[in-house]
């Protein structure tokens, strides 16, 4: 955790006399009272949350007989209608930690209501529908609140609902998934955007990474692989390079836009290189892909840990696999080790030589 | 504070259209299946056994009908020309027994007719064949093979659905969607269904 090496190296600098100890205390303190900080408590109260209503709902369900219907539904809503006031009245008190607890118990007992509902009614099962609908509630209750922990909930629900039981679904077949996977991801951006929960966003990039890999799923031809890897290669320069238009948004973001733009290029590249039989197109393939990974590390590789890695894999990959395309069948299995070890030995020199360039560049910057 | 506090619904009234819209979601699952069974039609219909492989999945009981399998005989109308995902109409019409058998089906819809009532299947995907004709049994459903019971009690109604002894009287929508009102064990009524 960041936290933690934060802490090791502040008492470093103390001991080296760089910083004194009071200036120490004071930057922790600043970090903590960040409200987007790891807190164990925070997330400790999230887990009861979802514990709790694991528990209420399993008791209620069990119960079958000992409550009557009516009693039961009465009893769920109300717990929903409980769990939000609660939570209201604890953000007016200016407990938001706990409120969010409240808010993401209201969420989950909505879902449990729609299952024991339909369950208690006999109404044959949508599965699609039941997930669709919990997860517009979880939106709604999370821009109502504007909550950053409702938003998470209604990150993962965007799963549940695209991974729903096709088999009991009537409403829909899984191709309304091609168009319904990126609106949701395009409303959880929104949601993380406007509750400030930003965490919460790799689930939408995820989501979006999901979709692509589903679309090539449902159309498994060389055109769907190669578009998905210009649509990553468009992405990732729209949020990597400085003159785009976008690049200052992608930029609010952090890291991911660019990582995941440019993940969705690699996947699209791998998946590539299965399609194309014959050498030439392999050959122009592999080009492709070393210079891909060349131009990550060259536009991210100074402010983006996560592509500048990323990059140094494609590119070491890729490397091992054109040499054992090409002189790996000629020079025998032992004379392709050697090779190979001399291939990534000057990859890594490569590499550290990079590394240092770009620490160096950051000192400057900062001198 | 930080920027949260501002533009930001009020917490109390956050919460009131929340938990109004989420209880309404719940309520209008409630009542569309309430409205059937206070105005539906009537209909009775024969159980049949099923594959006893998948019998008791939770703690609902699998029921199949005779109406869920259509031979092609009574299918009338157009045929789809290619595989797309469809729903049928299918009529019913009471026999001497007083049990509903299906008497005509069509991809399209059915006018309603004296004596009969029309349901309307759930949506199915249809697989036309090369010289486009229709397959001697269709097979399907209506939203009404599954009836959640008492934990335990669900092999009584299986051992009676397997020796054809149980019957499930249900209502019929306008728009012919049926919802189970009770089932009929050896003649005798079990679990009449409340409204609510």
């Amino acid at each position: 955790m960041y936290r933690g090496r934060l802490e090791r190296d502040l008492k470093l600098w103390e001991v080296q006399g760089l910083i004194d100890a009071p200036t120490v205390g004071r930057l922790l303190k600043e970090y903590d009272s960040r409200p987007s900080s790891f807190s164990l408590g925070r997330v400790l109260m999230i887990i009861a949350a979802l514990l709790v209503a694991a528990a209420v709902l399993l008791l209620v369900a069990a119960n079958w007989d000992a409550i009557p219907r009516l009693v039961r539904l009465v009893g769920i809503v109300g717990l929903i209608w409980g769990a939000y006031l609660a939570g209201a009245v604890l953000i007016t008190r200016g407990a938001e930690r706990l409120a969010a607890a409240f808010l993401v118990f209201g969420t989950l007992a909505f879902g449990g209501a729609i299952a024991l509902v339909g369950q208690m009614y006999h109404l044959s099962g949508d599965t699609f529908q039941a997930t669709l609908v919990w997860f517009v509630g979880a939106v709604v209750a999370a821009a109502l609140f504007r909550s950053g922990a409702v938003t998470a909930v209604a990150g993962f629900l965007a799963f549940v609902v695209s991974g729903a039981d096709w088999t009991q679904s009537y409403s829909a077949n899984e191709t309304v998934l091609l168009w319904l996977m990126p609106l949701m991801a395009v409303i959880i951006i929104l949601l993380v955007r406007y509750t400030g929960a930003a965490r919460v966003r790799h689930l939408a990039y995820l989501l979006l990474v999901t979709w692509l890999a589903f679309i090539y799923s449902e159309y498994e031809t060389p055109t769907t692989a190669i578009a998905i890897a210009a649509f990553g290669a468009v992405a990732y320069l729209l949020a990597a390079v400085p003159q785009s238009p976008l690049h200052a948004f992608a930029r609010s973001a952090g890291a991911a836009p660019a990582f995941y733009s440019y993940l969705v290029l690699m996947v699209g590249l791998l998946v590539l290189h299965a399609e194309f039989d014959n050498v030439a197109d392999r050959l122009f393939l592999g080009i492709l892909t070393l210079m891909a990974a060349i131009a990550g590390i060259a536009l991210s590789g100074k402010e983006n840990g996560a592509v500048r890695y990323l990059g140094y894999g494609a590119f070491a990959a890729e490397t091992l696999y054109l040499a054992s395309e090409t002189i790996g069948s000629i020079i025998g299995t032992s004379g392709f080790f050697l090779v190979s070890g001399l291939v990534v030995a000057l990859i890594a020199w490569g590499v550290i030589a990079l590394e240092r360039r770009f620490s160096k560049a950051e000192t400057k910057v900062e001198a | 504070m930080t920027i949260s506090s501002f533009l930001r619904v009020p917490p109390l009234a956050a919460a009131i259209v929340a938990a109004a819209l989420q209880t309404a979601v719940l309520g209008y699952m409630v009542e569309s299946r309430a409205s059937i069974l206070r105005s539906g039609a009537d209909i009775k219909l024969k159980t049949l056994p099923v594959d006893p492989r998948d019998l008791l999945r939770g703690d609902y009981v699998i029921l199949s009908y005779p109406i869920s399998t259509i031979p092609k005989d009574i299918v009338t109308g157009e045929i789809p020309k290619d595989s797309q995902q469809v729903r049928m109409s299918v009529r019913l019409k009471p026999g001497a027994d007083g049990l509903w058998t299906a008497s005509e089906a069509s991809f399209g819809d059915l006018a309603p007719a004296e004596g009969s009532v029309v349901l309307r299947t759930l949506p199915f995907e249809y697989y036309s064949s090369v010289d486009n004709v229709l397959p001697d049994n269709i097979f399907v459903s209506y939203g009404i093979e599954r009836y959640y019971v008492p934990e335990g009690e669900g092999k009584v109604l299986e051992d009676a659905r397997n020796q054809e002894e149980l019957e499930v009287e249900a209502r019929v929508s306008k728009e012919g969607t049926p919802q189970i009102a009770r089932l009929i064990l050896k003649g005798e009524p079990i679990y009449d269904e409340p409204l609510y």
